[in-house]
């Protein structure tokens, strides 16, 4: 966990940040905390975040946009709505976090080696494709090709499933998938 | 009381958890509970996996499915807590977001549907507390899980946040623990029984995810418990096919059971292990069904 060490002056303030983000749907009371930090204490993910959920949320009000936006925490959010649940202002985090994985993903911020990035896209993709999840491929989209300790591990759970009839041979498509399919072409270009 | 409700089963019960639905199905037959499969249906959307990607999209998903379970004029049920959070919140946010409820109803039009609002999504859970009843789910028990140590993992989604999910209290829930006690078997306390298990990291961050999971696996194990019993087939996944993997991970053994609650009720109706999918868990449960003949 990093502390808050770095200097603020002004150069890498943007004033309009905390205000673009109260206006996405999670941001609406932001400025209503009050840095109590009952997320980070209830956060179950915060061991391999680099900033707690409380200092990201210091940060928006900062005007700290590049260093939030690239940081860690947003992607290793869980959405396990423990922080929230206990927010004594009602900001709803986890939300916020995806507000900020939209932000991040739409500007440079996201790091390229972020697989959680290319994760939400995936996911999309397949869901655009069929209609439902079909999580071999999702894997095999993700799945880093360097890593070989990775590759082994999941040869191995993929037959231990195999075994187990947990996987499937083909994905099932809907029969609404051309439907889906528009709008989700129309719900790009106005998104 | 009719027990009759539309049925959304979600991606995991067609592939990785066909047994929480095997066995779902089994024990609504003893109790009388009529599960009508939605037509057609699509994907949840998955907590943030397609939100974090573009929301609007994400909430006509949700919002697809809720309309045709307002069409068959029924609550709308699940096993899932991941696909019970996710379509739950579509509906709140529906009924909050006048922008978004223009958007969502403009592309449901364009597809010849419709959705006013008025689905209730329920937890298969919240169901057998609350509409069964808990002596209802006792009554039915041919032989009682005695001596049987059960902890109860409740996770994420299924509780939390309460004004999205709200049958069962957010900090300190009792629905699995009371249906454990309802079969006979004892209710094992432990620490980790409402921390999140990582499953939305599982795909991605492996490591993250495993750390997660092991303390909770230890956690109930150091506890003596002689199963977990979970409601999603999320958590599943992470603790029972992924346990292989944390065990080589941190050089521990764990060899704990993971059973899906609805599979647990299967045996204290006397039901073949067989017919609850038990066979496909990946950690073995023949040292269990030996202790449950045993006493």
């Amino acid at each position: 966990m990093k502390s808050l060490e770095f200097k603020v002056t002004p150069e890498v303030r943007d004033d309009s940040f905390v205000k673009e983000i109260a206006k996405m749907r999670g941001g609406e009371n932001v400025l209503d905390c009050i840095q109590c930090g009952v997320c980070s204490g209830s956060c179950h993910a915060r061991f391999a975040m680099d900033y707690t959920p409380m200092q990201i949320i210091k940060m928006i009000h900062l005007g700290l946009k590049e260093k939030v936006l690239s940081s860690r925490t947003i992607w290793i959010c869980a959405s396990c709505y423990a922080c929230a649940t206990r927010c004594p202002r009602n900001i709803d985090i986890p939300l916020l976090m995806s507000a900020l994985k939209q932000m991040s993903m739409k500007s440079a911020s996201v790091s390229e080696g972020e697989v959680k990035a290319r994760f939400h896209k995936d996911f999309t993709e397949i869901i655009r494709k069929y209609g439902r999840i079909y999580e071999p491929e999702l894997k095999m989209r993700l799945i880093s090709k360097t890593d070989l300790g990775e590759i082994y591990r999941n040869t191995l759970l993929a037959l231990r499933l195999w075994r187990r009839g947990k996987i499937k041979v083909h994905p099932v498509r809907i029969k609404g998938i051309e439907d889906l399919s528009r709008i989700f072409e129309s719900s790009l270009k106005e998104g | 009381m009719e027990l009759k409700y539309a049925f959304f089963p979600g991606c995991s019960l067609h592939a990785s958890a066909e047994e929480y639905r095997m066995s779902c199905d089994r024990i609504s037959e003893v109790l009388g509970i009529d599960l009508v499969e939605l037509d057609d249906w699509n994907c949840c959307s998955s907590i943030d996996a397609v939100y974090a990607y573009n929301p609007e999209f994400s909430i006509f998903l949700s919002a697809r499915n809720l309309s045709i379970a307002e069409k068959m004029g029924m609550d709308l049920v699940t096993l899932c807590s991941a696909c019970f959070f996710t379509l739950s919140r579509a509906n709140r946010l529906l009924s909050e977001d006048k922008r978004l409820r223009n958007n969502v109803d403009k592309a449901l039009k364009s597809i010849g549907l419709k959705y006013d609002g008025k689905v209730k999504v329920r937890h298969y859970l919240d169901v057998l507390i609350n509409d069964v009843g808990l002596s209802r789910v006792s009554e039915n028990v041919k032989s009682p899980l005695k001596g049987l140590k059960v902890a109860s993992y409740y996770g994420c989604l299924l509780i939390r946040p309460p004004e999205i999910t709200g049958f069962d209290d957010p900090e300190h829930p009792r629905s699995m623990d009371d249906i454990v006690r309802a079969l006979g078997a004892d209710s094992v306390d432990y620490i980790d029984r409402i921390r999140c298990c990582g499953a939305s990291l599982m795909v991605t961050k492996e490591n993250v995810a495993m750390e997660m999971t092991k303390n909770i696996l230890l956690n109930a194990k150091d506890a003596g418990a002689d199963c977990i019993i979970t409601p999603c087939p999320m958590c599943h996944f992470n603790l029972d096919a992924r346990q292989h993997d944390i065990e080589s991970r941190y050089g521990v053994e764990i060899n704990l059971p993971v059973l899906y609650f609805t599979q647990l009720i299967g045996l204290a109706y006397s039901l073949e292990p067989e017919k609850l999918g038990l066979n496909r868990n990946c950690v073995s449960v023949e040292d269990l069904l030996k202790k449950l003949k045993s006493t």
